[in-house]
């Protein structure tokens, strides 16, 4: 068609005038030229990573970094993410009264360093952790554990043995996953602390050493496939093979992520073969690479949702018929087919796909005489204004205009304010709009991590401690606040499943939270790049199995 | 021409005007031939006057809605005979949207001017006439002002009040008047000492009396020229608020917000992005030939006469 001819005829001249000016700006690789066999040049917005501490990174990218560069006693398995395997540990049993988990080592495993991984070095690291107590400590903390009594609850029994004790008989399924977390990594104590810092014990902080703390924000003492060789802030990565890692060694040597920000930028750069996978390709861009013949895409579902929320302060929100009403103003299909398309697959329950007892039910759909209807039912038959607070990027945007469109066509006003993701986030946490669209990503693999944010809600006056996101909008929920605790206390996993199901069944009738879709992560790569595969979540995105032709 | 417009023109140009408002006619009209003359200065009158047509017929020439689309059906079309410009990408018609977008662009651009220019003037002329701290005071809160980048003090200013169209034409207007204020100065300086304002003074007037009536007028035609040319500067400040989300909200068809949504399709879909781009340029021309022209015209230096 006639869109066909104006593409061709203009993409090179653009396409060449944008690739003139990477090479004026400098710096830049020569054009065309190939990457190293045994080297995997990724390019990929790493601006987020802030530090390379386990015990304190809690951002995306650097999960990826961690993911690969260290071992945990527990990781997901990647073929049924409901489930997780050994890292570090061979075997674990859980004891009679579900307090105390006791993990065998693998014999005869070592660090990077050269030095033997110990259960030692594994106690020592969740001292380390809750010790520290950063962001990311909650994780371990949330089983009890604080810097008084950790060496007692996460001991070393003996050279191979490790035991934790929880402070109550959760979920074994619970515990386990969030050992899978990143700040669950194992550090070689013994080079960690040759680095450790002497601090003077105060009333914030009451250890006499930091634990290498200042020495781990930008250097790597783990067991991982991969070491984390050098890293300067918002421009490279190097991470290189681990020779002593003690499962399958990589193929690759050598691993290099370059911190590239603009989608059309990466893309030009990956037809020209300057990098070998792109990471951020926005949707029109990722297009383009699918239909190169050279290239080679790959997408995986993540561990974060995008919703509209409706605060339960305004009066027409708080009505239930309206909040039905206005899961039926939203094109799913539409959003799904243009949007998001690549980025993202629309989702209407709040737990992620693949993880345990997520419920795979999408029962709405874009029907305005519906919402008409609910809406009479409401009292509200001419529709009614209200404010929308919309940060000023994509995707969140467009969904927000749609939304708009569709919302009109049933008599309901939206009037779009756009804001910075400060401004509107600041606003929303102090619950003080109508609506807001936002993302959720999971703090942890674990169905409690959403079920606890949208359907918890523990006292829902202003001063609460625990602000949830069923907080931040005002949803009083006292029983569904009690179900997801018990949940977090069954101990056997199919019934655990069955209460996060029902959970999110409850959500999706009453909750004023309309779920749209699900983050897909996608990759574009050079034909020659093998098995990259991504995980669900940036911690498991393996880097070990990619081997290039 | 036929017989009484040759008699109406030599009426306008007769060397002793009968009436001050015949004066005044024949000044205006010498003016605008001087005007006419400059070609180029005429098309850029033609320009904005097809900018004034399309925002106030917006409605009956607008083909489509500017503000509803078919996400679903009509999403990110190239031009073609349905729709002229193409689409963007919640399938909105780009031309509809351009079409009303003029109305939003002459209301920034007028209501900056109506906003600027006066309180440029009042400054500027008070500063000139008054002299001594006055004008110290005055020229030093304009030197605050003309030492930050107008963008990104407009910018803070947004912040400050929030988005919207609103609160984008008063940070404009806030950050546009320091020059207008400079030029008022310059001029009053020129006359304060000429022999007609010392006989107005003489007469009793009072110095308001002075600046509004007798030295005002003299700086108005030089601050036009300023004004029109700082035109198309405003377009493009209201576009970059725009373009930044700062500017209209959606699904107002600004038309820098409309570059900005346009700008990720820009390898594959270039018209989202070029359409308005397109629009601001055209515009933006069209307001610095007609201050040119206007410049040239309204000169008492350059005139030829």
């Amino acid at each position: 068609m006639n869109r066909e001819t104006i593409t061709v005829r203009v993409r090179p001249l653009l396409a060449g005038a944008a690739f003139s000016l990477l090479l004026a700006s400098g710096g830049m690789a020569p054009a065309f030229a190939e990457t190293p066999a045994d080297t995997l040049v990724q390019a990929w917005a790493i601006d987020d990573t802030i530090t390379l501490d386990p015990a304190e990174s809690f951002e995306l990218s650097p999960a990826e970094f961690l993911g690969n560069g260290y071992d945990m006693l527990v990781r997901l398995d990647i073929d049924d993410t409901t489930k997780v395997k050994g890292g570090i540990a061979e075997s674990w049993e859980v004891s009679e009264d579900g307090l105390t988990y006791t993990f065998k080592l693998k014999p005869g495993i070592k660090f990077a360093s050269g030095n033997p991984v110990t259960a030692e070095d594994v106690a020592w690291s969740f001292e380390r952790v809750v010790k520290l107590d950063k962001s990311p400590a909650f994780i371990l903390t949330q089983f009890g554990l604080n810097g008084d009594n950790v060496t007692e609850k996460a001991k070393a029994v003996d050279e191979g043995t490790f035991v934790f004790t929880v402070d109550k008989a959760y979920a074994p399924s619970f515990v386990l996953n969030c050992l899978t977390a990143t700040v669950g990594a194992v550090l070689d104590k013994k080079l960690v602390m040759e680095h450790a810092e002497a601090r003077t014990p105060s009333d914030e902080y009451k250890y006499d050493t930091d634990f290498g703390y200042g020495w781990m924000k930008t250097n790597y003492a783990g067991s991982g496939p991969f070491k984390i060789r050098d890293w300067r802030a918002n421009e490279i990565l190097v991470m290189e093979r681990n020779d002593n890692y003690y499962g399958e060694k990589p193929a690759l040597t050598r691993v290099i992520y370059r911190h590239v920000k603009e989608s059309a930028t990466q893309r030009l750069m990956l037809e020209a073969g300057d990098i070998d996978v792109a990471r951020n390709l926005e949707p029109g861009d990722f297009e383009a690479v699918s239909k190169n013949a050279d290239l080679a895409t790959t997408s995986a579902a993540k561990g974060t949702v995008y919703y509209i929320s409706l605060n339960q302060k305004n009066e027409n929100l708080a009505k239930p018929e309206v909040r039905e009403a206005l899961k039926y103003l939203v094109d799913y299909d539409a959003i799904g087919a243009t949007l998001i398309k690549g980025i993202g697959e629309i989702r209407q329950t709040y737990q992620a796909k693949g993880v345990l007892g997520a419920l795979d039910a999408s029962p709405y759909t874009f029907d305005v005489a519906k919402a008409k209807e609910l809406l009479e039912k409401a009292g509200l038959k001419d529709g009614f204004s209200v404010t929308f607070d919309v940060r000023n990027t994509q995707p969140v945007t467009g969904i927000a205009e749609s939304f708009q469109q569709t919302a009109g066509q049933a008599g309901v006003k939206v009037e779009i304010i756009p804001g910075d993701g400060k401004q509107t986030l600041t606003k929303y946490r102090a619950r003080n709009h109508d609506m807001y669209i936002g993302q959720w990503g999971m703090d942890y693999w674990d169905p409690n991590s959403n079920a606890e944010a949208f359907t918890s809600n523990p006292d829902n006056g202003d001063e609460a401690s625990v602000k949830t996101l069923a907080w931040r909008n005002a949803w009083d929920i006292p029983e569904l606040t009690g179900e997801v605790k018990a949940a977090l206390l069954e101990r056997d996993n199919d019934k655990r499943a069955e209460m996060y199901k029902k959970l999110q069944q409850q959500a999706l009738d009453t909750s004023p939270f309309v779920m749209i879709f699900q983050q897909t992560e996608v990759a574009g790569m050079r034909g020659n790049v093998k098995n990259y595969k991504l995980g669900p979540n940036f911690d498991t995105n393996f880097l070990a199995p990619v081997t290039k032709d | 021409m036929s017989e009484t417009a040759m008699t109406r023109r030599e009426w306008l140009l007769t060397d002793r005007p009968q009436s001050r408002l015949q004066a005044r006619l024949g000044r205006a009209y010498v003016t605008w031939r001087r005007f006419a003359a400059n070609r180029l200065a005429v098309i850029g009158m033609l320009i904005i006057l097809g900018l004034i047509v399309l925002a106030i017929f917006a409605p009956l020439l607008a083909p489509y809605s500017p503000y509803v689309g078919d996400l679903a059906k009509s999403r990110l079309l190239p031009p073609d005979a349905a729709h002229w410009l193409g689409t963007d990408d919640q399938g909105r018609d780009i031309l509809s949207r351009l079409i009303y977008g003029s109305r939003l662009t002459l209301q920034v651009v007028v209501l900056v001017a109506i906003i600027a220019a006066p309180l440029g003037l009042l400054v500027g002329t008070v500063a000139g006439y008054a002299g001594g701290w006055v004008d110290a005071v005055l020229m030093r809160i304009t030197d605050i002002f003309l030492a930050f980048p107008k963008l990104v003090l407009a910018l803070a200013f947004v912040a400050a009040l929030g988005p919207g169209i609103g609160n984008a034409i008063i940070a404009i207007a806030i950050t546009s008047w320091p020059p207008y204020a400079r030029i008022a100065r310059a001029e009053t300086l020129t006359v304060r000492n000429s022999d007609y304002i010392s006989a107005v003074r003489l007469m009793g007037a009072s110095p308001w009396r002075i600046v509004l009536r007798h030295i005002m007028p003299l700086c108005i035609s030089s601050l036009i020229v300023r004004v029109t040319l700082d035109m198309a500067g405003i377009i493009l400040t209201a576009a970059g608020l725009g373009f930044l989300g700062l500017g209209a909200q959606p699904p107002l068809p600004e038309w820098g917000a409309m570059i900005a949504s346009g700008r990720r399709f820009i390898l594959d879909q270039w018209w989202v992005a070029a359409m308005p781009g397109f629009a601001i340029l055209v515009v933006s021309l069209g307001f610095n030939l007609l201050g040119d022209g206007l410049r040239d015209a309204l000169d008492p230096r350059g005139s030829s006469q």
